[in-house]
């Protein structure tokens, strides 16, 4: 099982801590995401922004979470067999984890390269695929940790601090 | 809280006797600020942007625009009217447009100045404002008073983005009131500068203005207020060959289309968007950075720009056909631009930085917020989904943030009513 971790030195503590633990979030959201379906993938993470808009989150921190979100979900749509978006909503911190249904990332590291893709030609041609998807959840999340095998599911996890 | 709040002007009126409760209104609103209660509608005004879009659907005359009366331009002794580059599309070709303009001076004012006579130098000054910020993509037309507002009260984060600089029509009242002065050694007050406008927002715009530093406009006209006695003034001006300076040219501005690709360039990308639920959507991806690769997105909440307009008479494309025709026509002129280029420099274009009117915040704290969230779903759970509006509020979501803010009940829910009855029968 091959893994991936980046987390933000200054919430290392604090998220190690929230994956230990997963308290039980105050509010959960729910969004299957269909292969291949563009024209509905991003409505999960719109549904994640207009939660946290009503609850007043920072309109900066609302932007990243938009970001990491939305890639993460084009991803799922672009490069996998479906799945499923999962958000944690806590008073502090919001936590999103998506979960699909393979085939498996055969390299993360090389994944993690900005402009490296495995998009192919529907996915280019829709507007996707000019690998920066990861590089950008990467550079909005305060934790991304991605566990994958070729031939299996895919988990991402992000979790990103209010202030 | 409530003594500090600011008062907000809107150029629309609810007149509650014709009301019939029917929720059109309710459902168009970009912001969902109306609500019908009691059998009414009413207009939450921190949430209202101006949009017109209840104005337009309300079939039962209850949602009516408002614009000054005309006999205001009496109180000054130099009345000046400014045109919205709209009006131009209104009239059928048998009409020229020097003679629509002139009718104008027929009613009263000393001087009709056209907002077609700046869009040039307002083009080079966009495209100088988005060189120079170079850290902020894309920049945000900021002409579009309803658009700023939907800014200000959904789309917070993107305050800095807008373009900070006074629309057209201002521009043009800053010049004029200086050289007005200037030419006629009237004092300021003595001089009265009116709009005549296509939509609500630059009514509520004129009463309120966003970002100004000084006094601007002294008032606006709606062009279906005035329509009718510009035509009557048009038959017995028949065969007046008088002269009168008309600027074709510079009509762009009222299409929004036209107005991107103006600025656009080599250095400049430009995207051109109009109508209510595109511009939202469109929004709501550049707060998703998805579309920095714009450098320019003109933004018009009416469908192709200030053609389509609320106060207009002529239907938006029929309009935009006889604009686009004038412009292709007109005789190219090399307009003496100095004295506005000198106010520029000088900085009096230039706005205030805009606030936020967030309206979407359940609690101001955050554990509040949350608790009250976690009620709003669970009352969402128990409403039918349908979103038919019968309870006045404009969705399922909308009546169960309406509940957890204490602005309505469970029982305002006419589909569980019908159900709780069928099960006691």
């Amino acid at each position: 099982m091959a893994e991936f971790w980046n987390i933000n030195p200054a919430y290392e503590k604090a998220a190690k801590a929230f994956l230990q633990e997963k308290p039980e979030a105050e509010v959960t959201l729910e969004f299957d995401i269909e292969v291949k379906d563009f024209v509905n993938a991003g409505k999960g993470s719109a549904e994640v922004k207009n939660v946290l808009k009503r609850l007043g989150v920072d309109p900066n921190v609302l932007r990243r979470i938009a970001v990491a979100s939305y890639e993460a979900e084009i991803n799922v749509a672009a490069h996998s067999n479906g799945g499923r978006m999962n958000s944690f909503v806590y008073d502090d911190m919001v936590y999103i984890r998506f979960e699909d249904k393979g085939p498996g990332i055969s390299d993360i590291r090389q994944a993690m390269v900005p402009g490296w893709s495995t998009a192919d030609d529907l996915v280019r041609e829709m507007g996707f695929g000019a690998g920066l998807g990861l590089p950008n959840i990467q550079k909005n999340a305060d934790l991304l940790h991605i566990t994958s095998e070729y031939g299996e599911s895919t988990i991402l996890e992000i979790i990103i601090y209010y202030a | 809280m409530a003594g500090t709040e600011k008062k907000y002007y809107h150029a629309i009126q609810i007149v509650s006797d014709n009301c019939t409760g029917c929720t059109s209104c309710v459902k168009v609103c970009p912001t969902e600020a109306i609500r019908v209660r009691n059998g009414k509608a009413q207009i939450d005004p921190t949430r209202c942007v101006d949009c017109g879009n209840c104005v337009t659907i309300c079939q039962f005359h209850a949602i009516l625009p408002k614009s000054d009366s005309l006999d205001i331009i009496n109180n000054f002794k130099y009345k000046v009217a400014i045109l919205s580059s709209s009006y131009a599309g209104q009239f059928t070709e048998d009409i020229p447009y020097p003679t629509a303009k002139k009718a104008l001076l027929d009613l009263g004012f000393d001087q009709v100045a056209e907002e077609a006579f700046v869009t040039e130098f307002i083009v080079s000054i966009i495209r100088e404002y988005i060189r120079q910020n170079k850290h902020i993509r894309p920049i945000l037309s900021s002409n579009c008073p309803s658009v700023v507002r939907l800014i200000q009260v959904k789309y917070p984060s993107l305050l800095p983005n807008i373009l900070h600089q006074e629309a057209p029509m201002s521009i043009l009242t800053r010049f004029l009131r200086e050289k007005i002065q200037k030419d006629t050694g009237l004092e300021e007050q003595d001089i009265g500068i009116f709009l005549i406008v296509p939509c609500v927002a630059h009514v509520t715009a004129v009463h309120q203005p966003e970002g100004a530093y000084k006094h601007l406009q002294d008032g606006a006209f709606s062009i279906g207020m005035i329509y009718g006695k510009i035509r009557e003034r048009l038959r017995k001006m028949n065969g007046d060959n008088s002269r009168i300076d008309t600027y074709e040219q510079g009509l762009t501005w009222a299409l929004a289309g036209v107005e991107a690709e103006m600025v656009d360039c080599d250095d400049i990308r430009a995207l051109s968007v109009n109508g209510t639920d595109n511009v939202l959507e469109i929004l709501s991806k550049v707060e998703d950075h998805y579309l920095d690769q714009y450098d320019y997105i003109v933004l018009r909440s009416c469908t192709n720009g200030c053609v389509g307009g609320c106060l207009n008479v002529e239907n938006p494309f029929v309009a935009m056909s006889r604009i686009k025709k004038l412009i292709k026509n007109a005789e190219h002129q090399d307009l003496d631009v100095s004295d506005l280029e000198k106010l520029y420099k000088d900085g009096q274009f230039a706005v205030a930085p805009l606030e936020p009117r967030s309206i979407m915040q359940l609690d101001q704290d955050i554990k509040q917020a949350i608790q009250k969230m976690k009620k709003l779903n669970e009352i969402l759970v128990m409403l039918p989904g349908l979103n038919c509006s019968a309870c006045g509020s404009p969705t399922c979501y909308a009546l169960a943030e309406d509940i957890v803010s204490d602005k309505a009940s469970i029982d305002d829910c006419v589909v569980l009513l019908k159900r709780h009855q069928k099960e006691e029968d």
